[in-house]
């Protein structure tokens, strides 16, 4: 039936992970560039930020039924979806031509001034990117996993900590730009947003269970004792936030280790998200009447569409 | 202008699914596409006092919808009369507005690529026609009319009989009204 069609599937999550490290990664890059006077952190970090976010730009294309007529998506500047397309766009060219500013022998390498405007729309673009997942997600009252704020912080969180990584993962393999010494800069920052996160999406999973509405207990249900747990526990909250928490706090040339860690992490993170975005306001009776529905009858369906 | 509304009234509603079936052949929906079904609440309760109640779904062309601040298209779009709608030719099947509704009234078909979902039968309301799952309940558990008209039925069950929308602490302000209870009346 058409119903198990109903929810967002896996690549808007890998999109939603892509973007979000590729936003984070501008925004740090402009970041120190605007306040630590260093042109970005490496040159491949400074151009993998906004080809992320093109990633996931294709990623979020390649899921929709028409993807052909995807130029449609930037037509309704009143819908949250609009305005993220928008600035995705903005976050790619203008993260694509700060990270041009890195390249030997380029023209317009002197030109300080626009490389700093351009540093300035990458941080408040990337930053944006970064966040407007969690807003998306956080203001379906239809979705009582998602609903309410706490999705805006939890991604931010999650796209910081992953751009951090990422960019840490780019200095130590491919060599950094500045004077910034990596892994000295970057460790502590990472371990206090690993452990602000393990706070928060404790803290986040368990207000939902006990403070929550009928529907979001039962939502967060599965993230307990259901079907998202076990991924939720032992392979987000454990290896990809406290195993790398721990690998950084030590610091014992496991950097590169627990920053790719940090990415599965947030990978896992967000693909358990969307799944938990599944269960929906129902009505009583409504779970009843869809798992009646015929399964497994594709072949029926498309063999009676070409009759 | 009107402003087209639906009531139903679950204590005539017998379950048989006949809008269901109405629907689907008069708009010509593909096998796998329901834009209302008849969900099953119970049964309840300890003989003889045994209670089940069918609860029939379908849009409820809201008037704060959310399908459509959530559509990046502009292809979810409302008349002046209420009526929620998808311009298909808009749409391009991102499910924004789908994981919007929080009455799973609209169903993204995959052989398209598009979503999909009741519009009241509009082409039927614009020749002053009922929608056809309308006509077709013969136990008239279903009334439509124009809540604009203090002489229409569906104002009087709305007004009078404190018919009810689904899930109001959502605000979504849905124009299709429920008279739920156990004992049937003649209306």
């Amino acid at each position: 039936m058409s119903h198990k069609h109903d929810t967002w599937g896996w690549m808007l999550a890998v999109d939603f992970f892509f973007a979000g490290m590729g936003g984070a990664m501008l925004c740090i890059a402009g970041l120190v560039d605007l306040f630590g006077n260093q042109p970005g952190i490496s040159l491949v970090g400074n151009f993998l930020g906004p080809i992320c976010i093109g990633i996931g730009a294709c990623l979020l294309i390649l899921e929709l039924g028409r993807p052909f007529q995807s130029w449609r998506v930037f037509m309704n500047p009143k819908a949250l979806l609009t305005f993220g397309a928008w600035n995705m766009f903005i976050a790619i060219v203008c993260g694509l031509c700060y990270a041009s500013f890195g390249i030997a022998g380029i023209p317009w390498q002197t030109a300080a001034g626009l490389r700093k405007v351009l540093a300035v729309i990458c941080l408040v673009c990337g930053l944006v990117v970064a966040t407007y997942p969690g807003i998306l997600l956080g203001q379906h009252k239809s979705r009582p996993f998602w609903t309410g704020p706490g999705m805006i912080s939890l991604f931010l969180l999650s796209s910081l900590v992953t751009g951090f990584a990422a960019h840490l993962i780019c200095g130590l393999t491919t060599g950094a730009t500045g004077a910034i010494s990596l892994p000295g800069a970057f460790n502590g920052i990472i371990a206090a947003l690993l452990a602000v996160q393990l706070i928060l999406w404790t803290g986040y999973v368990w207000g939902k269970y006990v403070y929550g509405t009928s529907w979001e207990v039962s939502a967060t249900r599965r993230w307990v004792n259901g079907d998202l747990s076990s991924l939720f526990k032992y392979g987000f909250l454990l290896l990809g936030t406290l195993v790398p928490l721990i690998l950084f706090l030590w610091g014992g040339n496991l950097e590169v280790i627990a920053a790719v860690l940090v990415l599965l992490g947030g990978l896992l993170m967000r693909r358990l998200v969307i799944r938990g975005g599944e269960e929906r306001t129902w009505l009583p009776g409504e779970k009843l009447y869809y798992a009646r529905l015929p399964a497994g009858d594709e072949d029926f369906l498309k063999a009676w569409d070409n009759k | 202008m009107p402003r087209y509304a639906m009531v139903i009234d679950t204590r005539r509603c017998v379950g048989c699914h006949s809008c269901t079936v109405a629907c689907k052949i008069h708009n010509e929906l593909p096998l796998d596409v329901i834009y209302n079904p008849v969900i099953t609440k119970g049964p309840e309760g300890v003989f003889p006092k045994v209670r089940v109640e069918y609860l029939p779904l379908l849009c409820m062309h809201c008037e704060n919808a959310p399908c459509i601040n959530a559509c990046p298209t502009g292809a979810s779009q409302q008349r002046e009369d209420g009526i929620v709608f998808v311009e298909e030719d808009k749409c391009v099947g991102c499910k924004a507005c789908l994981m919007a509704c929080p009455y799973g009234a609209r169903v993204f078909v995959p052989s398209t690529g598009v979503v999909q979902k009741c519009n009241f039968c509009m082409e039927q309301v614009d020749l002053g026609e009922e929608p056809f799952c309308v006509k077709t309940c013969h136990q008239k558990a279903r009334i439509f009319g124009d809540l604009d008209d203090e002489n229409s039925r569906v104002y009087d069950l709305v007004n009078r009989e404190n018919a009810e929308p689904l899930l109001p602490e959502l605000n979504t302000g849905a124009y299709v009204f429920y008279l739920r209870g156990w004992e049937a009346k003649l209306i």
